[in-house]
């Protein structure tokens, strides 16, 4: 065997190498990060009139910890203590119509991966108001890592992500609570299990 | 004569009230004016005056749960000075200083009005929140004490409330 003919076989070698080192050393979380890139919304931002973001990253989350007190708000705390942060970005439009469903796959295509699920898409014809909620799950099936809610208004979109592991059951004590919209009925509706896809209509 | 008699008199109450002002809210001050400083130097502009008896009056009007109101309005400052989205606010942390985490942030394209509103731990049980606000011409710094109710309020509505903060509704901060 020639040196040439050496280097032919060295390569795909070295690749394979190569890539089972990056296999060995990156986070076992890659590909799993619940954290949403809702930067990828900036463009939005430029439409519409006013633009709110909320940060609750671990730091803030410990102090909100610091004065739920109240018996009301142990099982909130149960949930908060757990998390890593909670992103809430909100554009207000001054008319309909003015950002299109083009706009919001920015966030949506990020949804699109397998240990993302969406479990509820809910639609108001009456309002024009559309709720989504995705969960991310570990691959055991069982632990949720995180949520994201899409919440579109005709002049308004809100974008939800929570950060941290998650008891759907008991998220509705964080509805209407850090920027997260009442959901109402739409989880309890929603099957537990995140494999289950569920559409429905208001 | 009478008016210069009426005039030392309000003078004099105003100074025994400020005496009883608590020894927390004077070490505030200090750090309260050193931010004025930072941002004088920034603006190359010195704060409207009489700032600190108009926080003084209303400290009288502030919502329950909300104390120690300090505030700095800055006006005229040269648009170079306000740079668009992330670079001004990249210029604001470095600014604020330390220790405050930016928890809402609200940009109203309409007046181009930002505000970024900061939080942090005071003591055992109270926050400081310091909000900024600035548009093309003006910029306005609100630094004011929490109790926990108010800090859950903010908390539990963060979005209304910081659409209800910065230039138009800076007074409505804290309730």
């Amino acid at each position: 065997m020639n040196a040439t003919q050496g280097r032919i076989y060295i390569k795909p070698a070295l690749i394979l190498f190569g890539a089972m080192l990056l296999g060995a050393f990156s986070p076992p979380a890659f590909g799993q990060n619940p954290k949403l890139d809702i930067k990828n919304l900036e463009p939005l931002a430029k439409k519409a009139s006013e633009v709110v973001d909320v940060n609750l990253d671990g730091a803030l989350l410990k102090l909100a910890s610091k004065f739920m007190t109240s018996e009301d708000d142990q099982e909130g705390l149960g949930i908060i203590k757990n998390l890593k942060g909670i992103y809430v970005k909100n554009f207000e439009f001054d008319k309909p119509g003015e950002y299109s469903q083009a706009d919001v796959e920015a966030i949506r295509g990020q949804l699109q991966t397998p240990s993302w699920s969406r479990i509820v898409s809910a639609q108001s014809k009456h309002e024009g108001e559309t709720t989504e909620i995705y969960l991310m799950t570990a691959s055991d099936g069982g632990t949720v890592l995180g949520m994201a809610i899409i919440n579109a208004e005709p002049k308004e979109l809100t974008v939800v992500n929570i950060v941290g592991p998650i008891d759907i059951d008991k998220l509705s004590a964080l509805e209407g609570k850090m920027g997260i919209p009442r959901l109402g009925e739409k989880v309890k509706e929603s099957s537990k299990k995140p494999e289950d896809h569920h559409e429905k209509q208001k | 004569m009478r008016n210069r008699s009426k005039l030392l008199a309000c003078a004099i109450l105003l100074f025994v009230l400020l005496q009883f002002l608590p020894a927390t809210a004077v070490a505030g001050d200090q750090e309260f004016h050193s931010l004025v400083d930072r941002v004088s130097a920034y603006y190359q502009k010195r704060p409207m005056r009489f700032m600190g008896l108009l926080g003084f009056v209303a400290n009288r009007f502030t919502p329950p749960g909300v104390g120690h109101l300090q505030m700095a309005i800055f006006e005229g400052i040269p648009s170079f000075r306000t740079p668009p989205g992330e670079e001004l606010e990249s210029s604001l942390e470095g600014l604020v200083g330390p220790g405050y985490q930016p928890f809402v942030r609200v940009h109203d394209n309409r007046s181009g009005d930002l505000s970024v509103i900061y939080v942090r731990e005071s003591g055992e049980k109270s926050f400081e929140m310091l909000i900024v606000s600035i548009d093309s011409t003006d910029a306005v710094l609100m630094k004011m004490q929490l109790n926990p109710d108010a800090m859950r309020d903010w908390m539990d509505e963060p979005v209304e409330k910081g659409k209800g903060s910065g230039h138009r509704g800076g007074s409505s901060a804290g309730k």
